[in-house]
């Protein structure tokens, strides 16, 4: 059987391959993690990179064409030729401009591959092949959304298309290749195809790597366009400068998200995906029209560490709040709160008219009748208890999020932080436990501080090298937790600048118990931060909001 | 807190409220460190060390105190046309640096992170752009970047030229080593000195400019007769030098002063006492700030650093031909040791770190450089190959909170001990 000869970047002359019996495929799953791939090359390459060497390890992939897209894919390619593991590798040396003379470097660099792929194949150029494999993409003209940046693997592309309510366009890196909008001259010889193909191939629409990029802007001024999920790639630096330009100016909702391009790292996205796609279809979010019965409507949010319930009445007040800690599922968890809930309101389960899930742990709940993110939950539900408010930030055990509403409590944008634990609370955690110190005692320590400390680095295990470092040259407890408490709020405190946070600020999640961090982060943000004593129950409030919308009279 | 600390914090201060009053502040900061250095300049360093260390000075104050007359350029781009069109060439890498050691780089870092770059960018450019979007840099006449070695280039320099609203010159250079690659990037070149001549209203005179690449050629070569020289010499240094060395080396090749920097080399090493101590080539930039590093390498005579990559980047058999400018400087760049295959810049290293009889290699995989941690396993296995001992250290150049000192200092003086046996138990 024919091999499959891969390819990574939409420079790639793959019709040319093909004009010598090449059978091209786009490289592009996720895998589960890159064992292999860090043995040869170092940790901190661009997931993507690693990709590829983890393919290629594993024996997956035996014919490779690369472009020399960047600097991860020149090692790429470096280490893979050191490696002998492949039977046919080559790099394209495409230029980054696309005037008259770069047209006739790449003329060479074409008659280069094809001479080296010709005689690996065995085959002589075909011209019927070569012209048959032009075919036209496909054109968007219904209403849709597009995903824009770094490549994106095709399992989490498969996450994006299921979530969202449109259509999605995968128009990142290597997916809008456009060449095969044109059919080749006829009747040339071989040179003259080759120098009308190298102008098609430089003069696609750019990627970012090319020098002149303008061009780009087309990918986000269409009519039909009604969103934009950004995609980058860890340690892909290319796409972050578009994104950083089309936050500023584009109008239409804008999504950022990350993935390391394991499968693991895109599972972590449902949740803001879940989000963006509840706020860009907000009536998704309305009722199924159930029918009023004894007016009372619950939410739960199942988090990682508690879980919560609220109960409305129809007046919507809150009849009662209860916290729980989830335990070993999130199923049997919510449960057993809702039925400590219904205890403490006087209720059987029938009374409740409506019921929606949120958290983590929400897909897990068969018993509700919509399960929604807690980003929107989280919004409405501050909302709620302090209509002022405009930004809600949240740091909770697990994660931090910042969230931005609008007057009516809708969620206009917001942010998460990564999988690392910087500027959660787990970090502040950690390094109580390296002071020997309980978490409620550090909340009331470094209220008063002699030394201004900083805390220069923000990974928890280098953090905590430095606090041990501190304490053996004998600060005070007070001045290292007041600089662990900067660095959390400098941290958070760019998360709120990412979204665009403006007052009213509510802080919300565990970490608001702690005043010494609250202090520091009213001082960073420079405004008062709101603090409900329902602080903890935002999510399951909201929820139940959402659960009051579904009946109707 | 320290004076350096106290003065970085006013920095980043001014720079939120008021950037024209944090700009001053630099400049006159760094005027007064230039005035301090004759006395504080570390008397143990050579004399051509001491005056390289002014010549890097004048370097970054320049563009603070003649804006007008600046621009702003990649680490490779050749600068020799620029010097001739009167311009002050500085380079990212460098100003963060010193933005680093006046300790105001932490807010450029968020800065930058806080519009949406990435935080895994290298630190050099984030430092860098920050500074520029907080209006802590003056705006520069024009920019003149090339691909050549790092990719961050294509979108650090693009973004700038906006942010600036500044003319942007870009040198596409190839990958592979042949002559027709040379004459791309030497058409490019004399498109260059057509716009820089527009640019600036000054006339590129063609003679000065060969006499300009010959004084080049020059310097390159007492640089590597310097380096072969200093393979039997003990040679006090602490860790900017080398890196001075690495920024001067290209932003001033051509000048007289450069030209001078490297004779006094060749004077001063004639007078150095026989080597000793454990001899370390430097792969990448070296994290100046780290005291775990300085404790092991700065100053010390049982360990310290004979070269650096960044000094002289090019094989030692390049040769051109300062009659033809253009492709003088574009052949530099096409047969520049870190274009192309990783293999290039190994074979390279291997040349330059035995020429200086090094013990051992340190290839310092600074965060965010994707060529250096990519080919970081293949260097390890052909240095070592080569009989060169090489430690991989990661770590970042320019950002503290990248760096895990504890860490530095473990792997570092592991190495220093495997090498030296018991003299460094």
């Amino acid at each position: 059987m024919a091999k499959t000869t891969y390819y990574v970047c939409k420079y790639t002359p793959i019709e040319l391959l093909q004009a010598f019996g090449g059978q091209c495929e786009n490289l592009n799953t996720m895998p589960e993690g890159f064992e292999l791939a860090d043995q040869i090359s170092h940790p901190n390459l661009c997931g993507f990179g690693k990709v590829l060497l983890e393919a290629v390890m594993r024996g997956q992939v035996k014919e490779l064409v690369l472009v020399n897209c960047c600097d991860t894919i020149r090692s790429v390619y470096d280490v893979l030729k050191a490696s002998g593991k492949l039977d046919f590798l080559y790099m394209i040396d495409m230029l980054h401009c696309g005037d008259a003379c770069s047209r006739e470097r790449t003329v060479v660099q074409l008659k280069g591959l094809a001479r080296a792929y010709g005689s690996y194949k065995g085959k002589a150029f075909d011209e019927a092949k070569f012209r048959a494999a032009f075919v036209p993409p496909k054109q968007m003209h219904e209403p849709y959304l597009t995903v824009l940046g770094a490549r994106m693997g095709t399992e989490l592309f498969d996450m994006v298309q299921k979530t969202m309510p449109y259509p999605v366009q995968n128009n990142t890196c290597v997916n809008n290749r456009s060449v095969g909008t044109m059919q080749p001259p006829e009747h040339v010889d071989f040179d003259t195809l080759m120098e009308w193909y190298a102008g098609e191939l430089l003069h696609q629409l750019p990627c970012m790597r090319m020098m002149d990029n303008t061009g780009r802007k087309q990918l986000y001024h269409d009519p039909n366009l009604e969103g934009i999920i950004y995609h980058t790639v860890k340690f892909c630096d290319f796409y972050s400068f578009e994104y950083a330009e089309i936050k500023q100016h584009a109008s239409l909702p804008l999504l950022k998200i990350e993935s390391d391009y394991t499968v693991q790292s895109s599972g972590q996205l449902l949740t803001r995906l879940e989000a963006f796609a509840e706020s860009i279809v907000p009536a998704q979010l309305e009722g199924k029209g159930k029918k009023m019965g004894k007016g009372y409507f619950a939410g739960i949010d199942s988090g990682s560490t508690s879980t919560d319930v609220v109960i409305l009445n129809k007046e919507k007040e809150i009849i009662t709040g209860i916290i729980l800690p989830t335990g070993a599922g999130a199923a049997i968890g919510a449960e057993r709160a809702l039925e400590e809930a219904l205890k403490d309101a006087n209720l059987q389960r029938e009374d409740i008219d409506a019921l929606v899930t949120t958290g983590y742990g929400r897909t897990a709940i068969q018993d509700g009748d919509k399960s929604i993110t807690e980003i929107t939950c989280h919004a409405r539900g501050a909302h709620y208890l302090n209509p002022e408010v405009r930004t809600v930030v949240d740091i909770g055990g697990q994660d931090s999020k910042v969230i931005r509403l609008d007057e009516t409590g809708a969620v206009v944008n917001f942010v998460m932080n990564d999988k690392c634990a910087a500027g959660t609370g787990r970090f502040l955690e950690m390094m109580a436990r390296t002071m020997e110190m309980s978490l409620d005692k550090m909340s009331v320590t470094g209220l008063q501080y002699d030394e201004d400390i900083t805390i220069s680095s923000m990974c928890t295990v280098f953090a905590e090298s430095e606090v041990v470092s501190l304490i053996a040259q004998n600060k005070k407890t007070d001045d290292i937790v007041h600089g662990l408490n900067k660095a959390v709020a400098a941290k958070t405190a760019s998360l709120v600048k990412r979204v665009g946070g403006e007052d009213k600020y509510m802080m919300t999640g565990g970490v608001s118990k702690n005043q010494g961090l609250v202090r520091t982060l009213e001082e960073k943000l420079g405004a008062e931060l709101v603090i409900s004593d329902k602080a903890q129950l935002c999510g399951a409030l909201g929820a139940a909001l959402f659960a009051a919308d579904m009946v109707t009279e | 807190m320290n004076i350096v600390d106290t003065f970085g914090h006013y920095v980043e201060r001014y720079s939120d409220i008021r950037p024209e009053r944090a700009r001053w502040l630099l400049q006159k900061g760094w005027e007064v460190q230039k005035l301090r250095q004759k006395a504080t300049t570390d008397r143990r360093l050579i004399p051509a060390d001491r005056y390289l260390a002014a010549l890097m000075m004048n370097t970054m104050i320049a563009p603070l105190k003649h804006p007008e007359r600046s621009a702003i350029v990649s680490i490779f781009t050749p600068c020799e046309m620029l010097q001739e069109a009167g311009l002050h060439p500085y380079n990212v890498e460098g100003f963060s640096c010193y933005l680093a050691a006046s300790h105001a780089e932490r807010s450029c870092i968020q800065q930058a992170e806080n519009s949406g770059l990435s935080e895994t960018l290298c630190s050099y450019h984030k430092t860098f752009l920050g500074a520029a979007e907080k209006g802590l840099l003056p705006k520069p006449q024009c920019i003149v970047y090339t691909n050549l070695v790092c990719d961050a280039n294509l979108v650090t320099f693009r973004r700038l030229a906006e942010l600036f609203d500044v003319p942007c010159f870009a040198i596409d250079v190839p990958m592979q080593q042949n002559e027709d690659n040379v004459a791309y990037v030497a058409g490019q070149l004399r498109k260059l000195a057509e716009e820089l001549e527009q640019q600036t209203g000054r006339k590129i005179n063609l003679d000065s400019l060969k006499q300009r690449l010959a004084r080049t050629r020059q310097t390159m070569r007492n640089y590597e007769a310097f380096q072969r020289k200093r393979a039997d010499k003990y040679i006090p240094t602490d860790l900017v030098t080398p890196l001075y060395a690495g920024m001067t080396g290209n932003l001033l090749l051509g000048t007289k002063e450069e030209h001078r920097y490297t004779q006094m080399l060749l004077h001063d090493v004639e007078k150095a006492p026989k080597a000793k101590g454990k001899r370390i080539y430097w792969m990448h930039t070296i994290p100046y700030w780290s005291e775990a590093l300085a404790k092991q390498l700065r100053f010390q005579e049982d360990a310290q650093i004979v070269g650096c990559e960044l000094a002289h980047p090019y094989p030692p058999e390049l040769d051109f031909d300062p009659e033809q400018p253009f492709e003088a400087m574009a052949k530099r760049m096409v047969y520049h040791s870190l274009n192309g295959g990783i293999d290039r810049r190994i074979d390279a290293g291997i040349r330059h770190a035995k020429a200086v009889r090094a013990d051992g290699v340190v290839w310092f995989a600074h965060w965010g450089c994707k060529h250096t941690l990519g080919g970081a396993q293949l260097a390890k296995k052909r240095f070592e190959e080569a009989g060169l001992p090489l430690l991989i250290l990661d770590g970042d150049g320019c950002d503290r909170s990248h760096g895990g000192e504890g860490q530095t200092a473990t792997r570092l003086g592991a190495f220093l001990e495997m090498l030296g046996g018991e003299e460094h138990g």
